[in-house]
């Protein structure tokens, strides 16, 4: 209940931002929200089945794409959520055979679709609209997207804790540990994953909906860009995709670092990104709202403890 | 079609076929052996081209006197990744799913420290150095004579290699390391030192890829990453573990590739790689030759 409360307090602040007419730091909360909300829905699926899926950027480029062709003609309400349903319908239709696939298999097929959809949507442009970028006109206002990327981001931090409690949050977490114990448990595995699946989808398809009028033009290699899955992959790996707050710490971390870093040294903030990695696949397996930092602090202490003891 | 056209396509096709096969061979080395789902194998291709490129430039001498000794170092640079990275990694994961995703992600941490390293030493300037670039003519056909050293050098690479696995003691602890891990410690084979020593090997492969299409094409960061895509195809393809199975795939890939692009256009090439790829995962996940 404390956590719910301070969830709602949070939202508060955030949803007031606009009032302190400051663009840059909205623009980094923007950014900061866009990541929370991708690597929310991301661990949504991939933390509990370890089933590590690529195709974040495909599903945000399908979502932006969305907006491209129907902002003109559509209200913005429904634009989010045919991006979102778009994203969901692909995610849909590769989940049914791709999650026959384990291991790195599934990452590298999910990612080599997402890059498949990017250039097919790059050659149909070329062939058909004559060129490769759209032109975004009539975009709401910078509040407007600011607080729809808000509402999606709240909405999936509420479904991840939900969903996660729920019965198919159970069965996910069974498919994790040993798909084939869960599946003779009365599991039908393809059907939790393809569930999962989808609704982690339809937020990022929503997400890139909402945030493809932040560009104003928008081409496959901007909206379709593997940087999206990495960083999202990132932010929850080092942030821990067991826990709702691991993916929120870690977007926090992750925008001011980007931020600070990315503009004037852009080159050294991608291997800093690397070695971060790296060194959390190696060092933090659980992220770092799961590790376990009082074991961890015990055992420097034991170390320290035991050397003065020798010293004597 | 014409028929020096058709023998123009299948050279091309061949050599593109004969690069992929040594980049896939030490993928496949790494990837069957220890799980290690390296999808930086790529990089260490760009690194190997830019360091023949520079070392070139440098003395002005023939790329072929540098490539031996860029590969030696590229194999000792493996030996320090797997002990600084992939032993720690072998030892926490709890399960070869848990390795082969967890050596991806770690893959990925390499990819982006290469490239932007590469970035930021190079610049993202394309660089070319063509070598031996005059035309060999054999009746009406005319080749490149790069590209038939190159074709020549991939060819003897991965005989050599078969041939070891193939006749020697080292090849057959290898052999038996990819049938049966564990198999292969309880006859006495060290994988503690062939481990690292295979890890190395692919990168040093890879590394002679690098340095060979520095006479061919021109150099970026990023040229590394269609090889990786391309050597995960032909893995797929051949079957893991599979060497000669691996080297058939490289050169049906390369082929594929060549005449795709000769139907369609050249902007297509990677969506014929990705749609091969994403097919062959969907139909014959466990590769074209087995049964």
């Amino acid at each position: 209940m404390k956590q719910g409360a301070f969830v709602f307090v949070a939202a508060l602040l955030l949803a007031a931002l606009p009032v302190l007419d400051s663009p840059f730091v909205q623009s980094m909360a923007l950014t900061c929200l866009m990541y929370a909300g991708l690597a929310v829905s991301w661990s949504m699926f991939s933390g509990p089945t370890r089933y590590l899926s690529l195709a974040t950027s495909a599903f945000f480029g399908l979502g932006a794409y969305c907006t491209a062709w129907g902002l003109a003609k559509l209200p913005w309400p429904v634009v989010i959520m045919a991006g979102g349903l778009a994203a969901m319908l692909f995610a849909f239709l590769i989940g049914l055979v791709v999650l026959k696939l384990r291991g790195a298999y599934f990452a590298v097929i999910t990612y080599g679709l997402g890059e498949l959809v990017k250039h097919s949507i790059t050659h149909v442009e070329k062939t058909y609209a004559g060129t490769v970028g759209r032109v975004m006109t009539e975009t709401p206002s910078s509040n407007v997207v600011y607080w729809t990327v808000l509402i999606i981001a709240l909405l999936a931090v509420f479904t991840y804790v939900h969903f996660g409690r729920s019965r198919y949050g159970h069965a996910l977490r069974g498919i994790g540990m040993d798909e084939e114990r869960a599946a003779t448990l009365g599991v039908n595995p393809m059907r939790v994953k393809l569930i999962g699946f989808c609704l982690s989808a339809w937020f990022a398809g929503a997400l890139g909906a909402a945030m493809a009028v932040r560009w104003t033009y928008i081409d496959p290699n901007t909206v379709f860009n593997p940087f999206i899955v990495f960083q999202t992959v990132l932010i929850s790996m080092v942030g821990g995709p067991l826990t709702v707050a691991g993916p929120l710490v870690g977007a926090l971390v992750f925008s001011l670092l980007s931020e600070f870093l990315r503009l004037s040294l852009p080159y050294l903030y991608m291997i800093l990104l690397g070695v971060l990695l790296i060194v959390s696949v190696l060092y933090l397996p659980a992220g770092i709202a799961g590790h376990d930092w009082r074991a961890m602090w015990a055992r420097v202490r034991r170390k320290r403890f035991g050397k003065e003891l020798r010293d004597e | 079609m014409n028929f020096y056209l058709f023998i123009d396509l299948v050279v091309a096709g061949l050599v593109t076929g004969g690069i992929y096969a040594v980049v896939a061979l030490g993928l496949n080395l790494q990837y069957g052996l220890m799980r290690i789902m390296n999808i930086a194998h790529g990089e260490f291709l760009m690194l190997g081209a830019y360091f023949t490129y520079t070392l070139v430039k440098v003395t002005g001498m023939s790329p072929l006197w540098f490539i031996p000794p860029m590969m030696v170092a590229l194999f000792l640079l493996g030996l320090l990744l797997h002990r600084l990275i992939f032993r720690r990694l072998a030892a926490t994961s709890p399960s070869i799913e848990a390795m082969e995703s967890r050596s991806l992600i770690v893959g990925f941490g390499l990819m982006f420290i290469a490239q932007n390293a590469a970035q930021l030493t190079w610049g993202g300037g394309m660089s070319g150095q063509p070598y031996l670039d005059e035309a060999i003519k054999f009746g009406e056909v005319t080749v490149a004579a790069n590209r038939l050293l190159v074709l020549v050098v991939v060819a003897a690479a991965s005989l050599a290699l078969v041939l070891v696995l193939k006749k020697t003691l080292l090849g057959k602890a290898v052999r038996g390391m990819l049938q049966a891990p564990l198999g292969a410690m309880l006859v006495g084979i060290d994988t503690r030192k062939l481990h690292p020593a295979c890890f190395g090997l692919g990168l040093a492969l890879a590394g002679l890829a690098g340095g060979l299409l520095s006479m061919v094409y021109e150099l970026t960061p990023a040229m590394g990453e269609p090889y990786t895509i391309s050597a995960l195809i032909v893995i797929t393809l051949g079957g893991l573990g599979n060497i000669p199975g691996a080297i058939a795939g490289a050169v049906l890939l390369g082929l594929v590739e060549t005449f795709g692009m000769y139907y369609t256009s050249p902007s297509l090439k990677i969506l014929i790689s990705y749609g091969v790829l994403v097919g062959v995962l969907l139909l014959r996940p466990k590769g074209l030759f087995t049964k």
